[in-house]
């Protein structure tokens, strides 16, 4: 919670709307509505909200986002964050238990692979977002295929996944190896 | 005296900072203290205390109920307890609160009301 110098915090009961620019990392407990450009970090705690169109360097959300994120390093969405929007960015993170719809964009990739590679990277994104509830229930069996980190956890979905998802979840495994 | 103040170890508590190189064009309100070191165009409003620290430059109307200027304000500021331009300060703008206060040093351009109207309201 410390302040150091040349670091900014919007507090909890604070509500920005409109836009904001700045060349140093940026902490949202509060709301933030309107633009956000920044050349640093960005980090929407758990408390934060952010409606706006974002960019940025590198962008950690562990609250609420709403809008599009764009990042020249990286994405990431913690196990709390939950966001909706389209991200552009090298580097996309997106946990288990994380919450997010909308598209992903990482920007060029192989040629020889990218056409193929470059779709399904768009489509997994959601599936924790949809997961989640289920993954509360017990039902883990997407999100161990999907993340390709959690073998165990044999729970059964409430719902079967539509097909699409199954193949796009797969094929997001070959992405991640790459 | 205005020196003390100044430094930034009695507002390090303070959950709000916007530093040094952001700007922001907009509305700011809350109901917590506010530390601005950077420019902030448009309006803020808030139910605590706003610090324009030295660095802080604003281009806004300010409601606040404390505000303490070592910065430069453009803008009126409507304070329901207290304004104080400290040391060095530069405010064009009209204040009104029921207390207000001038350091040596500071500059101030505008119309100054100390009336209290608090039965009214705002």
């Amino acid at each position: 919670m410390a302040t150091l110098d040349g670091s900014t915090i919007i507090g909890e009961s604070i509500l920005i709307n409109g836009s904001l620019n700045g060349d140093e990392d940026l902490t949202v407990r509060g709301r933030v509505e309107g633009t956000l450009t920044l050349t640093k970090t960005l980090v929407v705690e758990q408390s934060g909200i952010v409606k706006a169109e974002v960019q940025v360097r590198n962008c950690v959300i562990a609250g609420v986002v709403v809008g599009n994120v764009t990042a020249t390093e990286s994405v990431e969405i913690t196990k709390e964050g939950r966001m909706v929007g389209d991200i552009g960015a090298p580097r996309v993170i997106i946990v288990d238990g994380a919450s997010f719809r909308g598209r992903i964009d990482m920007g060029e990739v192989d040629v020889g692979r990218g056409e193929r590679i470059g779709r399904p990277i768009a489509r997994p994104a959601p599936r924790p977002a949809l997961r989640a509830p289920a993954a509360a229930k017990g039902g883990k069996k997407e999100e161990a295929k999907g993340k390709a980190e959690e073998k165990a956890a044999p729970g059964k979905p409430p719902a079967p996944p539509p097909a699409v998802g199954m193949g796009a979840v797969k094929r997001k495994v070959v992405v991640r190896r790459k | 005296m205005a020196a003390i103040e100044k430094t930034s170890a009695p507002r390090s508590g303070a959950n709000t900072v916007i530093g040094s190189s952001i700007v922001i064009d907009g509305e700011i309100s809350g109901d917590e203290d506010l530390v601005i070191q950077g420019t902030v165009k448009g309006k803020i409003s808030l139910k605590e205390s706003l610090y324009v620290e030295s660095s802080g430059v604003i281009e806004a109307d300010i409601e606040t109920a404390n505000v303490e200027v070592s910065g430069q304000v453009t803008g009126n500021i409507a304070a329901t307890d207290k304004v104080e331009l400290k040391t060095d300060c530069k405010v064009v703008g009209d204040i009104r609160a029921p207390r207000i206060l001038i350091a040596d040093g500071a500059m101030f351009k505008g119309n100054v009301d100390m009336e209290v109207r608090e039965s009214k309201g705002k």
